[in-house]
């Protein structure tokens, strides 16, 4: 590097630590006369303290914040969408039997809250589950023959009406 | 407040021993919203003054500022997943590695816009756009010349050091930052805001009155 580069770079250190100062609110030192290598330039001083004060920052109309804030709320619904609808979700083995088999909840109070995100696919699982042993229930009574003395005493009666119908 | 951390730092290096590196202040807002995507709002609400002032400052159009706004933060909601924080400890407390890597995106849709704009030439920033105030209007009139001088100083820098005054200067990013937004060192980063202070300097100093050479009195 040459000197003239190495001094540039230098400067531009000092200049640096003063503008650090500066936009930090921070009390700036006054330089030492006797030391110039630490003094910051007048003129970039100057041009530093009128690029702080004139150069404001903007900030949009409250009506295009808004309008920006429900757009990014809509892609971000559609970003949460595949993992609310369980297409990332990992399939649990449905339990059979145990104190739980029952309650269609018990799996759902086992699992942490940060798992409970893909509760949708988890939920229809369960609730499948219900109904197809509630189909085999109500199939299983239709097609049973029933021993009970009230329900052949019942049946007959039944038999008995139906021809007397026709 | 950042806080000093350890953490592994670059998810895709395993090999690399972990490293003592600086908590980004935005890391609690990144994770929540990488994790759920409806919590980027607190992110958005963080950078839109930020990043709507950038690309004023670039574009000179309120509307193209507006268009650029918006990519950006779509932008930055879309890719979330993939961004990794990279914070060192040279950053410094409260360096954020999000804002340099939103303030990249920025950089690269305002590129576009610029490109798109320069079709249809728009309008140097527009001094009137200065906050008044109405029960001083001398005062105004002089501080609005001033401004506009300012400002006309930093539109006449070359592209490269007019990005890094405005984003020193109105976002206040660190050299670091900066550094890290426009892909140059942080020593060329300090020359580039130097040598732009200089030339802003040689454009307000007050110009010598030109000499009448009228008729002489006799």
């Amino acid at each position: 590097m040459t000197i003239l580069g190495r001094e540039a770079e230098v400067d531009a250190l000092v200049t640096d630590a003063y503008l650090e100062a500066l936009l930090a609110g921070r009390p700036i030192e006054v330089p030492d006369p006797k030391s110039p290598r630490d003094a910051v330039d007048a003129a970039v001083r100057m041009a530093s303290a009128r690029l702080t004060r004139d150069l404001p920052r903007f900030h949009p109309s409250f009506r295009f914040e808004e309008r920006l804030a429900l757009r990014l709320a809509e892609a971000a619904a559609t970003l949460r969408l595949p993992a609310a609808a369980g297409g990332e979700a990992d399939p649990i083995p449905f339990r059979i039997s145990g104190p739980g088999a029952a309650d269609p909840l018990a799996d759902l109070r086992l699992l942490d809250d940060d798992e409970r995100r893909p509760l949708l696919i988890r939920g229809a699982m369960a609730a499948s589950a219900l109904s197809l042993a509630g189909a085999a229930w109500v199939a299983w009574r239709r097609n049973r023959t029933a021993s009970a003395r009230m329900a052949r005493a019942i049946r007959a009666a039944h038999a008995r009406r139906a021809p007397e119908a026709g | 407040m950042a806080r000093p951390v350890l953490w592994r730092a670059g998810a895709a290096r395993k090999d690399a021993a972990p490293r003592l590196a600086h908590l980004d202040r935005d890391r609690p807002l990144v994770e929540a919203a990488q994790a759920d995507p409806t919590q980027f709002d607190a992110l958005y609400r963080r950078y839109l003054a930020p990043v709507y002032s950038y690309a004023y400052y670039e574009l000179g159009d309120h509307h193209a500022a507006e268009d650029a706004t918006e990519k950006t933060f779509l932008a930055a909601l879309t890719n979330l997943e993939r961004f990794e924080d990279r914070a060192r400890p040279a950053d410094g407390d409260g360096s954020s590695t999000f804002k340099v890597w939103l303030f990249q995106i920025a950089r690269n849709t305002i590129a576009n816009e610029r490109r798109a704009l320069r079709r249809h030439r728009t309008a140097p920033l527009d001094a009137a756009a200065l906050a008044r105030d109405p029960l001083d209007v001398e005062r105004d009139a002089t501080r609005r010349d001033e401004a506009a001088a300012a400002w006309r100083a930093v539109g006449k820098l070359p592209d490269d050091r007019r990005k890094a005054v405005v984003l020193r200067f109105v976002d206040e990013l660190s050299t670091a930052e900066i550094a890290g937004v426009l892909g140059r060192s942080e020593g060329a980063v300090r020359v580039l805001i130097h040598r732009a202070l200089r030339s802003v300097a040689r454009e307000l100093e007050p110009k010598p009155k030109p000499i009448r050479r009228g008729r002489t009195e006799r």
